[in-house]
């Protein structure tokens, strides 16, 4: 018997891969200096947007749960840093009411900061408050859904609904969120060292996402998706597994959400409903679920064709856009990640023999 | 010897139906027993109950001096219970290794499967296993791309890895041709020298090739049990597979 016979694995961190990403970082993180400040605003967002696409890739492409309410914990990650900021905000730059509280709780009758939101003062606590409180809000769902067995579209469905639960209070309790209009003016937009936040910390989701999905763990995760019946009977315990993995996406989206509002100065009861959660979904498809550059791609892709769209053909890019995803959906069902590495594969198999 | 399975007087019940009949049945350390039985005998109903797809009405089953009535799958597989399904269940993306290198003994917890490692023993193993179910060759490739009997002995090789006390094997050769039959009888048997196997089977050619003691149920019963030659000669049997000719080899 031959002994030390290995099976082709493909590096954790290719070198190509690395170089590539490594121009791209410096391209973006230098962009500020010599690009147009629109890009510039756009460029993070769109970071923002691939992180949560990316916190979906991983419960979705990677471990087959299907959720249509992720806007719920990139929302919680905003609201929370959003109301900080919009807080401190006011206290120093009064109202034309002349008051030192949020403007949306002024025209709401409220002549002082509610004594629960006080804490909200200090930015750091918001911040990681919004962050834990996403991550216990999945941990909950996910005791709740995984450990009754219910997945596949009956969490497809709860997840819509939880989203819509979210946007729905947003909008009702107007005085401590801004409702319809949302939390807007409270100072910070496209701030250079912000955006360099975003990049770090989307660098270091990229890389936890790789490591995740391409160490033993991520194999585990892949067969529960493939099979979780025979996971089951294989001693796994599944639900815990994709408990784990839907609060560390969570916290993903949530932290994303967070850094949106810190860079974008405008949020809405949209960044935390079903139509945004839907469209995070369409990004990763795009772009291809179950790889981890995938998500990015494909947020950069149709976030950016959707803006050059609607300035070029403001009639018609809401079809094309539609187009493609069908396209997508009927013709390249791996994404376009997908498909070229499937191609790829195919094309060295067919050399190699 | 000691029994490692014991079922006492279960019952279970299926929209009205009863499946299982206050059946007793038992299985010793290192015994390769097949189960026969008519469709709808509750042979496969048996597996589902022992491994703990499904709760029975009432009665017990112990495992290894162990209640295990009632537990969920995850837990039962962790005393050591592995079972094969009918028609092959596999990690239908993965590769043949990573299929194995899955179901690798231990390490089922969440953060020990996060920090952990594939070692070189586990790599050697691995190895070993797909040399054993002759599937070396295609470590590499992803599990649709397997014959059908491929898939079901690497069914095997999973279950081999998970080094469990008892192997529940359900028709394991279901729709294979004849050589493939042939092949996957001599794969169990040599699992069965080191290993506890239960083995529900239909086909009586592999049953003649390697069963020795062998447990007919009928209407969820146990209707006749012993070696192989006489049983074939209980009435009962015989009533039961009446005109079929399946026991006569005719």
């Amino acid at each position: 018997m031959v002994q030390n016979r290995q099976v082709y694995k493909a590096p954790m961190f290719p070198l190509w891969a690395v170089i590539a990403a490594v121009g791209i970082v410096l391209a973006i993180a230098t962009y500020p200096f010599y690009g147009a400040a629109y890009v510039t605003s756009l460029l993070g967002k769109f970071l923002c947007f691939s992180i949560f696409a990316l916190s979906i890739d991983l419960i979705w492409g990677f471990t087959g749960i299907l959720s249509l309410g992720q806007g719920v914990y990139f929302g919680i990650g905003a609201y929370f840093t959003a109301l900080s900021l919009k807080i401190n905000y006011a206290a120093v730059n009064p109202t034309r009411y002349g008051g030192t509280i949020p403007d949306f709780m002024e025209w709401n009758g409220l002549t002082e900061l509610p004594g629960f939101m006080v804490p909200l003062q200090n930015l750091p606590f918001a911040i990681i408050a919004g962050l834990f409180f996403a991550t216990l809000l999945a941990f909950i769902f996910g005791v709740i859904t995984f450990k009754r067995h219910i997945y596949g579209v009956y969490c497809a469905v709860i997840t819509l609904a939880e989203s819509l639960i979210l946007q729905e209070a947003i909008i009702e309790y107007q005085a401590y969120t801004g409702g319809f209009n949302g939390i807007t003016d409270y100072g910070t937009h496209a701030q250079i060292n912000v955006l360099w936040l975003i990049l770090v910390v989307t660098i270091i989701f990229f890389i936890i996402g790789r490591i995740l999905t391409h160490s033993r763990i991520g194999t585990i995760l892949k067969s529960i998706r493939d099979n979780d019946t025979r996971a089951e009977f294989m001693g796994y315990n599944v639900a815990n597994y994709r408990i784990f993995v839907f609060c560390v996406s969570s916290f993903m989206a949530a932290t994303a959400g967070a850094m949106y509002a810190a860079w974008n100065g405008i949020i809405s009861f949209l960044d935390a409903g079903p139509v945004f959660s839907i469209e995070g979904v369409i990004w990763t498809a795009v772009g291809g679920r179950g790889t981890i550059i995938g998500p990015f791609i494909g947020a950069f892709l149709v976030k950016g064709s959707e803006y050059f769209l609607s300035g070029k053909l403001a009639w018609t890019w809401q079809l094309i856009m539609g187009a493609l995803f069908i396209f997508v959906v009927l013709v390249m069902r791996d994404g376009i990640v997908g498909t070229i590495g499937k191609w790829w594969s195919a094309r060295k198999k067919r050399i190699s023999n | 010897m000691t029994n490692i399975l014991e079922v006492k007087s279960l019952t279970t019940k299926v929209s009205g139906y009863t499946i299982l009949n206050n059946l007793d049945f038992s299985i010793q350390e290192n015994e390769l027993r097949v189960v026969l039985g008519p469709n709808g005998a509750g042979k496969t109903t048996l597996i589902d109950m022992i491994t703990g797809r499904y709760k029975p009405k009432s009665g017990k089953i112990i495992f290894n001096g162990e209640d295990i009535t009632g537990m969920a799958p995850d837990k039962i597989f962790v005393r050591g219970v592995s079972r094969k399904f009918q028609v092959p269940n596999l990690y239908e993306t993965l590769s043949v290794y990573d299929n194995i290198m899955v179901s690798l003994k231990g390490r089922r917890k969440v953060m020990k499967s996060l920090l952990g490692k594939v070692t070189k023993q586990d790599n050697n193993r691995i190895w070993e296993i797909l040399d054993f179910i002759m599937l070396a060759e295609k470590a590499e490739d992803s599990v649709d791309t397997l014959g059908h009997g491929q898939r079901q002995w690497l069914e095997l090789g999973m279950l081999v890895a998970s080094e469990p006390k008892l192997l529940l094997l359900d028709e394991p050769t279901t729709g294979m041709t004849k050589d493939g039959k042939e092949k996957t009888a001599e794969l169990i048997e040599k699992i069965a020298l080191d290993h506890t196997v239960m083995l529900v089977e239909h086909d009586m050619d592999v049953v003649r090739q390697i069963a020795k003691n062998v447990t007919v149920l009928a209407q969820g019963q146990t209707l006749a049990e012993g070696p192989l030659s006489e049983v074939v000669e209980n009435q009962e049997v015989k009533a039961v597979y009446l005109g079929k000719g399946v026991l006569d080899g005719t």
